[in-house]
């Protein structure tokens, strides 16, 4: 056997599995691939614009399109920001409203709801779930007409003909408290989609699980407390993730509702600033370089909260391989 | 023969189809952009249909004329046209407020007009008061659409309530215009209409319940300027304390509700203004008349029961001692992306005349922008024109001017404030100066 014949074998070998193992990678690249190319062209694409328009004094009264005579101003965006008199406020809106909003409606009640729906009859439970789907389905202009005609103050509003009715003295509900109904009106459309994630997780744990706690006699609080919740805790977190991030960039109820108002941005969070410098104001001359300021610190708030989920609840784990298929 | 009359028939369409696309080749193409409230001002755009032929026959050409019309936001339309401009799609006429030469002809959107008016003999019957808002750099941008007042509305029926006579009533606009029943004196009466409980507290004076022109008079009317003589923008800190003080004081008293701003224009303001029967006086604007007329009181005699319960006056006299009002001209504006540019404006010209201008005036109750619509006899015989238009000699603006956006958000900031009772009106002066001198920087001087 000559020298160059004991080299040749196991180069063979190696190349071969440097092969499988490109195949491998290629393999995964590939089924990536539509998935990255949908995030660069709709998230990194637009981020980098964004981004870019906040260095610049863009406004309908030198608005263009090309980037190169925009005219660039540095920071000054994000100086007039955080010198304005009420970032703060509205920042502190938006913390109150995603923190309330979530936690009250978007996971508490969607669980709640989950739980109800499958500890009874199953067509009825497909009922009600079908029902709290509703404000998710309804064109938000229609919703948020409905939620103004019923909450109107006299003698337009359907709550306070009954109070009439009633004798009871009358409301204008919506200025009066502003944020129960910005928190209600969104909490309500939030609660579908954990209800969703959470029924179809409480569905799929096998039903010998279940049945074994109540033989075990565990009474029916116990079974979810010690079966369902810690057998549901990944559905759990990815809502919490999924929903805060919606949350933070949701706006539009809000602006049909209250406009941010009333009085001083009451209710006015981050991203409807957004939107009115950049997009919509009455006399017309809009910020688009300011407002894209107020959407970039929008996008790096998000981006810190993602990783921080994903850090603190170890989404490495969820997506790892399951250990009894790495034995 | 049969292959012959074929081909004969096959050569003739073939020539007609050639001919058709020629006549299609020379047609001028124009495009109008509208806002109008249906079906009142509708002849905004319309009245470009009922014109197209006779600017054929005049300029001997074909125009193949395509008319967009809706009620869309003012933020969407506004923005609609600037994205358009960018991308080469503009419509060749633009109908919007005046305010925005201040914001478009800096853009170059829109085209200066001053070479090209003198061109149309229609124009120099425009009122001239009415240009006066409609330059920027010291050219003409644009050529008024239609004009308007924003005048107090008052209950005839509750000042009966609380014991006017038919005389004190009727004479009550020119009693304002002579200065002789000020502000004052309306907030006076709105207090003791509600102390003997002819309306409730908060139903004495409704405002308009968003931001908007009407704001801005009662700042002039406190002796305040926007723009200095050089045509920068400034805010005068006494005049916004007066006009906060104004405001906060009606809410503080009883006769403005707090919650004023956000109320719903559709759902409450204009059914509960328009039916006369709860608020004493309301600011609005005349076109509010034939909205209230065609959806809220039409059950109960339209225009006959308007004309019986509501009368309208100028604002009355503040600081100043001068009764006011605010015109706030829409405006058509020639996009520059226009390739027939001539041709628009020769159909602005063409329906710029009383005939045409009547209809939307009468239709939409706002006011004539021609000296002959004056004398016409449609105009001059339409009951509500005619009790309207002497305001106009009365009238104010808002700038022209690209920094009028920020000045007007900030200054509206400071009417939430006080209204609410989040400041007092120095404090709201104060928020609403600092706003300005953060977004404008040295845009603005305070003084």
């Amino acid at each position: 056997m000559s020298e160059s014949d004991t080299k040749a074998k196991p180069s063979a070998a190696f190349l071969q599995s440097r092969r499988n193992a490109l195949r491998s990678y290629l393999g995964a690249y590939g089924f990536m691939a539509p998935a990255g190319v949908l995030v660069i062209i709709f998230f990194l694409v637009p981020v980098a614009i964004v981004l870019y328009l906040s260095v610049t004094n863009l406004a309908s009264s030198n608005f263009t399109s090309d980037l190169a005579r925009m005219e660039f101003i540095g920071l000054k965006n994000y100086e007039t920001l955080l010198n304005d008199q009420f970032a703060r406020k509205i920042f502190f809106n938006t913390i109150f409203y995603v923190l309330v909003t979530l936690s009250i409606f978007n996971v508490s009640l969607a669980l709640v709801v989950s739980l109800l729906t499958t500890h009874i009859d199953r067509s009825a439970g497909f009922v009600f779930r079908a029902l709290w789907i509703l404000p998710r389905i309804t064109s938000p202009v229609v919703y948020i007409l409905i939620w103004k005609r019923m909450m109107a103050e006299a003698p337009f509003g359907i709550l306070n003909q009954f109070n009439e009715l009633l004798g009871q003295p009358t409301y204008n509900y919506v200025s009066t408290n502003p944020w129960v109904f910005v928190v209600v009106v969104n909490g309500f459309i939030g609660v579908s989609f954990g209800m969703i994630i959470f029924t179809s997780a409480i569905e799929s744990i096998p039903k010998d699980l279940l049945n074994a706690s109540l033989v075990d006699g565990s009474s029916r609080m116990q079974r979810i407390r010690y079966v369902i919740l810690p057998l549901i805790r990944w559905p759990l977190l990815f809502v919490v993730t999924y929903q805060t991030l919606s949350l933070l960039t949701s706006f539009v109820e809000i602006q049909l509702l209250t406009d941010g108002g009333p009085g001083l941005y009451r209710t006015e969070v981050w991203s409807l600033t957004a939107f009115h410098r950049a997009l919509s104001n009455y006399f017309g001359n809009a910020q688009w370089g300011y407002g894209s300021a107020f959407a970039v610190l929008l996008v790096m708030i998000g981006v810190v909260l993602a990783v921080i989920y994903m850090r603190v609840f170890r989404f490495d784990e969820l997506v790892a391989e399951p250990r009894v298929e790495a034995l | 023969m049969i292959r012959k009359l074929s081909i004969t028939a096959l050569f003739v369409l073939m020539l007609g189809l050639l001919a058709g696309f020629a006549v299609a080749q020379d047609a001028v193409s124009i495009t109008v952009r509208c806002k109008a409230s249906p079906p009142e001002e509708d002849w905004r755009c319309n009245s470009f249909a009922v014109v197209e032929e006779q600017v054929e026959a005049d300029l001997g050409i074909e125009i193949d004329l395509n008319l967009i019309q809706d009620n869309a936001g003012w933020g969407d339309y506004k923005n609609e046209f600037v994205l358009a401009s960018e991308a080469g799609e503009a419509p060749d006429i633009i109908l919007s407020g005046h305010e925005d030469i201040g914001a478009w002809a800096p853009a170059g959107f829109i085209i200066p007009l001053d070479d090209v008016i003198p061109m149309h003999s229609e124009f120099d019957d425009i009122v001239p008061s009415l240009w006066d808002s409609h330059g920027y750099a010291g050219q003409i941008w644009g050529i008024p659409q239609d004009a308007e007042a924003r005048p107090i509305f008052y209950s005839k029926l509750l000042l009966r309530d609380l014991g006017w006579s038919e005389d004190d009533i009727e004479s009550l606009p020119d009693r304002v215009v002579a200065g002789e029943w000020t502000f004052a004196d309306m907030l006076a009466t709105a207090e003791a209409a509600i102390d003997e409980g002819v309306v409730d507290a908060g139903n004495g004076w409704w405002h308009r319940p968003s931001n908007g022109p009407d704001f801005l008079y009662y700042y002039y009317g406190h002796g305040g300027e926007v723009l200095d003589m050089e045509g920068n923008l400034v805010v005068d800190r006494d005049a916004l304390v007066a006009t906060y003080e104004l405001l906060g004081g009606a809410v503080e008293s009883g006769v403005l509700r707090s919650d004023i701003i956000g109320l719903d224009w559709g759902e409450v303001w204009h059914p509960t203004v328009g039916q006369a029967e709860t608020v004493l006086f309301a600011a609005g604007g005349t076109w509010n008349w034939p909205n209230w007329a065609i959806n809220y009181v039409a059950d109960k005699g339209g225009d006959e029961y308007l004309f019986e319960n509501i009368g309208l006056t100028l604002i009355p006299a503040m600081a100043t001692g001068k009764a006011i009002t605010l015109t706030h001209p829409l405006t058509y504006m020639i996009s520059s992306g226009s390739e027939n540019p001539d041709v628009a404006l020769a159909l602005i010209a063409a329906i710029t005349t009383p005939e045409h201008n009547n209809k939307h005036a009468i239709d939409s109750f706002h006011l004539g922008i021609l000296n002959a619509q004056l004398e016409s006899e449609a105009y001059a015989n339409n009951r509500l024109l005619s009790s309207a238009h002497y305001m106009l000699d009365h009238t104010t603006a808002l700038p022209n001017h690209p920094g009028w956006n920020a000045w007007s958000g900030a200054y509206f900031l400071g009417i939430q404030a006080v209204e609410t009772g989040e400041a007092d009106a120095a404090g709201a002066a104060d928020i609403a100066i600092a706003q300005m001198q953060n977004e404008l920087g040295d845009g603005i001087a305070v003084r």
